[in-house]
């Protein structure tokens, strides 16, 4: 079957791991991958030449309303209706106490995850609704898994809300044979972790039961999972990828 | 750097952290002293004293530091 993804954050590291897994599992050739990134779509030359044709990258920052807007209306007026919509992109995590809480940041952040998502959501559900098939997937963190730890409130808040908005889109488009759901990974060691002191990362490896961080190989193939054909009866879930370092 | 000059410099990152313009350490002082000073709060003194001092600690360094006296000593070590 022919799929059209839509991949948000695509230049991550969980994102172009993704592509990758996406486009090397197709040996009909009829993925097509809408990838966006925001002032680093180079990342993603190395996968274009791979795949010849097959990703359509989008430089777009989605911390501006009014350029998300043009993004939604790019893509669903000039490319095949996206069948699966993934949704990475976020600002890195600040370790900050509550006195130190950056507003700016954190409704640029809002932004950027959320308002950015609800807006393209809009723009994908009816496709995915009208064709009695779709899958939506975002990415949030093991910190909404329990007790999170301190000085996250930012990252916790903003990932938390995505959670909400899952649940409310897994019920409301169940019908329609379009499923939402999200992985929840424990600390993984990307570039994401840029601003996050070394002390805490290799704390937060050291604690893990299973002694390490995650990897984008670990938590890939969970993603590739949900957004299979097969996942068709899971929706509304929030996936643990965490080594046992958080338990539902 | 004196000794004492590092303890007035470490001094002045806890009393940040903690929100406590009146806090006074000492060699002696530990987490059983101050309310707040679990885990995460440690890792945020040792980050701040890293980008004050222009260190960077090894877990293993710090894993056993058992009051302010090893922090000293610790970084002293480290920032000569």
């Amino acid at each position: 079957m022919a799929y059209t993804y839509l991949i948000t954050g695509a230049t991550s590291d969980v994102g172009t791991a993704l592509i990758r897994r996406l486009l090397t599992q197709d040996p009909a050739g009829e993925r097509l991958v809408l990838a966006q990134g925001c002032g680093d779509v180079e990342k993603l030359a190395p996968l274009i030449q791979e795949f010849p044709g097959k990703i359509r990258p989008f430089d777009v920052d989605l911390s501006d309303p009014y350029k998300v807007d043009t993004f939604c209306q790019l893509v669903t007026r000039d490319n095949p209706a996206p069948t699966h919509f993934i949704h990475l992109p976020a600002l890195p995590v600040v370790n900050a106490k509550f006195k130190n809480f950056d507003e700016v940041r954190f409704e640029k952040d809002w932004e950027i995850q959320l308002h950015s998502a609800v807006k393209l959501c809009k723009a994908v559900l009816p496709a995915m609704s009208k064709a009695k098939f779709g899958r939506v997937l975002f990415i949030q963190t093991s910190y909404t898994i329990g007790c999170p730890p301190k000085f996250t409130a930012a990252y916790v808040m903003n990932k938390s809300a995505i959670g909400g908005l899952v649940k409310s889109l897994a019920v409301e488009y169940a019908r329609f044979g379009v499923t939402v759901n999200c992985v929840a990974p424990s600390m993984m060691e990307t570039h994401f972790l840029q601003d996050t002191p070394e002390l805490i990362v290799k704390a937060a490896a050291e604690e893990n039961p299973m002694g390490r961080n995650a990897t984008p190989d670990d938590v890939v193939p969970a993603m590739a999972f949900l957004l299979s054909e097969e996942a068709r009866f899971i929706t509304g879930v929030t996936l643990p990828v965490t080594g046992g370092s958080a338990i539902v | 750097m004196t000794e004492q000059e590092i303890l007035e410099a470490v001094q002045e990152i806890f009393r940040d952290n903690f929100d406590d313009d009146t806090l006074v350490i000492t060699r002696d002082t530990c987490a059983d002293d101050i309310e707040d000073w679990d885990s995460l709060e440690q890792i945020n003194l040792l980050t701040a004293i890293e980008k004050k001092f222009s260190i960077k600690f090894k877990l293993a360094d710090v894993r056993n530091l058992k009051d302010v006296g090893d922090l000293l000593d610790l970084v002293k070590r480290m920032a000569g």
